[in-house]
Order: C-alpha cells, then sequence, then structure tokens
C-alpha cells in the first residue's frame, strides 16, 4: 500500500493532499458501506486511482444486519436501513485484510461499537493491524444505556468515546458525524478535543419513506438513513460551517458526491478530502472519474495545486 | 462482468405496458446464463437516481441483448419510453442463473406476470443444444394481456401451458394449479425423466411453487426479485432470509436459489394462491 507522498498528475498539477494524519496521492476517498471490502471494485475500476477506501463498517463480533425491505429510492436519493451487517473484526482480519494490504491504495478501516467498551475494544484491535492506514469512527449507532440515541449525538458523551479510543489507537483516528444534529460544530469541536485526526462529514440524515397504497412504511424498520445527491446541499452547509469554525482539525466531505464539479464544492467549503458514497452503486468506476474531473477543473481554472481550493470559498454571494 | 455503455436498438411495445428493449454495444454479455441480470439506467439525470436489475430475455450475436420489462414505476415507465438511440448504461452479466437442461430432466418452467425473461431464456438455451422437448412452460397472469412473447415462445418448438385468473386465455386460475396439474400428468406420462420446477414471479407465487415442490419432493429453483443498489453484493439491500445463514443476497448469491436454501413463509389465507 505504499504510495507516493506527492503527485503529479501531468502538466505541474498537483493533487496530493495530507488529511488526518494521512498523505493521499488525491483526495478522492471511497465511502463505507458503498465500497464493501475494496475487492467487489476489482476489475470495474482501477483501485490505485483512489486517493483511499473506507472498508464497510467493522464491530467487534460478526453482525447480521437488518430484516427486508433495506433500501429504497426517494428522490434524487436513496435511504437504507442495512444494520451495520459485517463480517466483524477477526472475520476482516482473516478475509477482507488480505486483499486490502495489495490493492494499491490507502485503507481506513470504518468501526463502531455498540456500548462505549465496545467501541474502544474494537478501535484498539483494529489499530494493532498491520497495513491499515487509518481508522474511521462511525459514532451514528444507538447507545442502548442511553435509550437508543445515537453515540455522537450529544458532544460530552462524543468527546469521551473519542478522548477514549484515541488513548489506545496510535494510527491516524477519524470520526463520522452524523448529521441529526442541531448543531454539528459542537461535535467537531468534541472531536478535535478528544484528539481525532479529522472528521468525516456527513453520514445519512435520518428519515422514512411510506407507500400510500399499501399504506405501509418502505423499510422494515421504518426508519433509514438517506443518502445521495438529495443530501449535498445540508452536506456542504455542515463542512462549511466546521470550516468556519477554525477548528483546527480537517474535515472530509461526503454527501452526495458524483462529480469533479462536487467535490470541488466540497474542497471550497473546507473538506480537505472527499468521500464518493451511493455513486458508487450508481457507476462503480464514478471515483475514478471523479479524479480525473478534478483535474480538468483545476486546469480548466489554472489550479496548480488542489490544496489552494481547500476553504477558499469566496463569501459574498 | 463488466460495466459499459450501450445503445437502444429497438424499443418494441407489447401492449399493457410490456415491453421489450434491445440493446447494442453488450458484447460484453455474451455468454451470459439465463436467470444472470443486468442493472440498467438510462442517462436521464439524477432522478430517479438507482439503476434497474433486469433479467436478460435473450443474447444474440453481435453484441445484441433484450430485455423485457413493465412499466409500473418511474424508472420502468423512463424506459419504457426511451427511443431506439438512446444511451444507457450496464452492468452485467450479474448473478448466477438457472442450471442447464439436461438429457434426463424435464423442468417445468413456471413464470408469473413480468417474471417470464429468465425462463424464456432457459428455454431458448434448451432448445440451441436441442432439449426444448425436456422442458415447457407454465405461464399466468392476470388476463390475456399479461401473457407476452406467445408466438416467439412458440417458434422456440417448446410446448407451453397458459393461466389467467379471469379465463381470457388457458387455464382460469393462478399458475401454482396449473403447475400441481402438469406435475401430476408427468408423473405419469414421464417417470423415466427426473422432474425439476425453475420459477420467475411474484415473491407470493414463488413461495407457493416453493410449497408445491416441498410437498411434492421435486428439485425447485427460485428466481427473486429485490430491491437493490448495486447489483454486486455491496449495498446488502437485497437481503432475503436464508436457513443455512441469517441471509443471502438477491444479487450476488442468486438471483436463482434452490428453494430449500430460503425460509419459505408460510401459506396464509389470503396469500396462499399465486399469480
Amino acid at each position: 500500500m505504499s504510495s507516493p507522498s506527492s503527485f503529479d498528475s501531468g502538466a505541474g498539477l498537483r493533487l496530493a493532499i495530507r488529511c488526518g494524519g494521512i498523505e493521499f496521492t488525491n483526495p478522492v476517498l471511497t465511502a463505507s458501506g458503498t465500497f464493501g471490502y475494496g475487492k467487489e471494485f476489482e476489475g470495474l475500476m482501477s483501485l490505485p486511482s483512489l486517493g483511499g477506501l473506507v472498508t464497510k463498517g467493522i464491530s467487534p463480533k460478526p453482525r447480521f444486519g437488518n430484516p427486508a425491505p433495506r433500501i429504497c429510492e426517494t428522490a434524487a436519493g436513496m435511504l437504507n436501513s442495512i444494520g451495520l451487517e459485517n463480517v466483524g473484526v477477526e472475520g476482516f482480519a482473516a478475509a477482507k485484510l488480505p486483499f486490502l494490504r495489495r490493492c494499491g491504495t490507502k485503507v481506513l478501516v470504518n468501526f463502531f461499537g455498540t456500548t462505549f467498551d465496545e467501541y474502544v475494544a474494537c478501535g484498539e484491535q483494529l489499530g494493532k493491524l498491520d497495513d491499515i492506514d487509518g481508522l474511521e469512527m462511525n459514532v451514528s449507532c444507538p447507545n442502548i444505556k442511553a435509550g437508543g440515541i445515537e453515540f455522537g449525538r450529544d458532544a460530552s458523551v462524543l468527546g469521551d468515546l473519542v478522548r477514549a479510543c484515541r488513548s489506545v489507537i496510535s494510527k491516524p483516528l477519524w470520526v463520522k458525524l452524523t448529521p441529526n444534529t442541531s448543531d454539528i460544530v459542537a461535535l467537531a469541536r468534541a472531536c478535535a478535543e478528544g484528539g481525532a485526526d479529522a472528521v468525516s462529514v456527513i453520514n445519512t440524515i435520518t428519515g422514512m419513506s411510506i407507500d400510500a397504497h399499501t399504506r405501509k412504511p418502505r423499510l422494515a424498520t421504518i426508519f433509514g438513513g438517506l443518502s445521495g445527491p438529495a443530501i449535498k446541499p445540508i452536506a456542504l452547509r455542515m463542512v462549511y460551517q466546521i470550516h468556519r469554525a477554525g477548528l483546527g482539525i480537517p474535515i472530509c466531505g461526503i454527501g452526495g458526491i458524483q462529480t469533479g464539479t462536487d467535490a470541488i464544492e466540497f474542497f471550497l467549503a473546507g473538506a480537505s478530502t472527499v468521500q464518493v458514497g451511493t455513486q458508487n452503486f450508481i457507476d462503480p468506476a464514478s471515483a475514478e472519474r471523479i479524479v480525473r474531473e478534478i483535474g480538468e477543473h483545476c486546469r480548466h481554472h489554472a489550479v496548480s495545486d488542489v490544496r489552494e481550493l481547500v476553504g477558499a470559498l469566496s463569501p459574498d454571494a | 462482468m463488466r460495466y459499459f455503455d450501450a445503445r437502444i436498438i429497438e424499443n418494441r411495445a407489447l401492449g399493457n405496458g410490456y415491453f421489450v428493449l434491445r440493446l447494442g454495444g453488450c458484447d460484453s454479455l455474451s455468454g451470459s446464463r439465463p436467470g444472470q441480470f443486468i442493472m440498467l439506467r438510462g442517462d436521464w439525470g439524477r432522478d430517479p437516481l438507482l439503476p434497474r436489475p433486469m433479467s436478460l430475455l435473450s443474447v444474440a450475436s453481435e453484441g445484441r441483448a433484450d430485455v423485457l420489462a413493465k412499466g409500473v414505476g418511474r424508472g420502468t415507465q423512463l424506459l419504457e419510453n426511451a427511443q431506439p438511440g438512446a444511451r444507457v448504461s450496464v452492468l452485467g452479466p450479474l448473478g448466477n442463473g438457472f442450471p442447464g437442461p439436461e438429457p434426463e430432466t424435464f423442468d417445468l418452467l413456471a413464470a408469473g406476470g413480468v417474471g417470464l425473461p429468465p425462463l424464456f431464456m432457459q428455454a431458448e438455451s434448451a432448445t440451441k443444444v436441442g432439449l426444448v422437448d425436456r422442458c415447457e412452460m407454465i405461464y399466468g397472469g392476470r388476463t390475456s394481456r399479461d401473457l407476452v412473447l406467445l408466438g416467439e415462445m412458440r417458434a422456440l418448438g417448446l410446448g407451453i401451458h397458459l393461466a389467467t385468473e379471469d379465463g381470457s386465455v388457458g387455464r382460469r386460475g393462478r399458475v401454482t394449479a396449473s403447475l400441481e396439474a402438469r406435475i401430476e400428468q408427468h408423473r405419469v406420462s414421464e417417470r423415466h425423466l427426473k422432474l425439476r420446477i425453475m420459477a420467475c414471479g411474484p415473491k407470493e407465487m414463488l413461495w407457493a411453487v416453493a410449497r408445491i415442490a416441498e410437498a411434492s419432493g421435486i428439485e425447485c429453483y427460485l428466481s427473486l426479485e429485490a430491491h437493490m443498489a448495486c447489483g454486486i453484493g455491496v449495498c446488502l439491500g437485497c437481503a432475503v432470509p436464508a436457513r443455512s445463514w441469517p441471509f443471502r443476497y438477491t444479487c450476488s448469491d442468486g438471483p436463482v436459489f434452490l428453494a430449500t436454501d430460503l425460509v419459505i413463509p408460510a401459506a396464509s389465507g389470503v396469500q396462499g394462491g399465486a399469480t
């Protein structure tokens, strides 16, 4: 997984960027839950063309997920309620990691727990695996002991969780923030103060869909997470709010990115890197295309280094 | 499996919302097996967002592939109205497919409504290897307007048994009643051949077919439909309850499953029948 610390994409254009303690050859990653464990996309795209990939969320033990129906389409988006199905830490290390070691791009492992202690134990175990470049903590899980509210929705709980995980994880630690909050900046601040290296902004937005003909919800669990281009304006707003707060923590922007221009908008709002999510379902080679399109945009606008774009929003409309 | 652009060569309306799209530029689909599918999406912007899983109806030389669909939702209605020359994106071939025809077996192909394509392709494949007399189609729909491509099937030399709920053509009733009758008939007349059932159609029909197969001790393959976003085992949206594992995935473990591998719901009073 070694990759050059800087990358000249031709004609003097530099796409390489450092974000959250990791040097990427370009700023485009693929998002957890939309890219499997990487191998599923082998043959459909060039994995080394990615800046990095984020694996499916891993829990200490395997999980089998929610009953069907688990997904439904909505206006310019989709809802999912997969239930965090995954192979568990041991299954990941045995069956998935060998491929990731040689896939040619940076690998972040997304992880979660259902209790405070599970989070810490899972992060600690995964952090000890060789050839992983970093961890991304999913804090959108329900905290059973606190009445099912997401761990990541309470800044105080989130800060404690990040601090506890930070104390046992030496690799870069990113935190994927939930947008289901009235104060995204408070959550990002808790992560920064807890010692996180970056925040990924945003996870899916809780929503629901109803079939008027059957009078039933379209998901077995009634509620699910909304993703796709429908959420991009919300994601951009949250990235910008965190950037504007000047917390000093790098931001990885996520939410409805389909094109290079979408990614550029996130850079301007303050993201150093982006993750492509739902679009991987529509066009499995889209992340590779988005890297190309970012290069084309830079050349067209005489930008020689993608880092020039980060936070370069001109605030007057 | 490849992801590529194709063009609509022809869009043939069959009435009642049914249509056959003939796609060009699908060389990557040559060698597809009956039961395999593609993820198909028109060049229509951001909404509807996701590609549609479509069973292959037929794959011909020169990169041509046919799919049969019915315009029911926004995506299929857009495809129903798509013009020749329009660009579509295709990911495929996907999934596993039905087992091939064999000289020592007789396959009862049970199709309900828009579940026809994989079974049509299975019959076509049997014709190509000279085994069309080792299968027959039992094809049901609500009315005669839901039964399409009958001429094409007869041209394959295929035996066809039709069923409609309103009795407008063929036997009145559901396809499962016709299937039971055909099982009895074959037990008398084709005792030297091993019977198999291959079915595709609405879920309630498939569960009813599975219960008939289990009661009769007949090997049964079901081709399932499911909501899915990716088609390649990544989104995990198309989970189906299985016996040996909590879930299997329609796209990557199926879409064709041995009925005995799945958790088949018990018959309920209202839903025991099928299309």
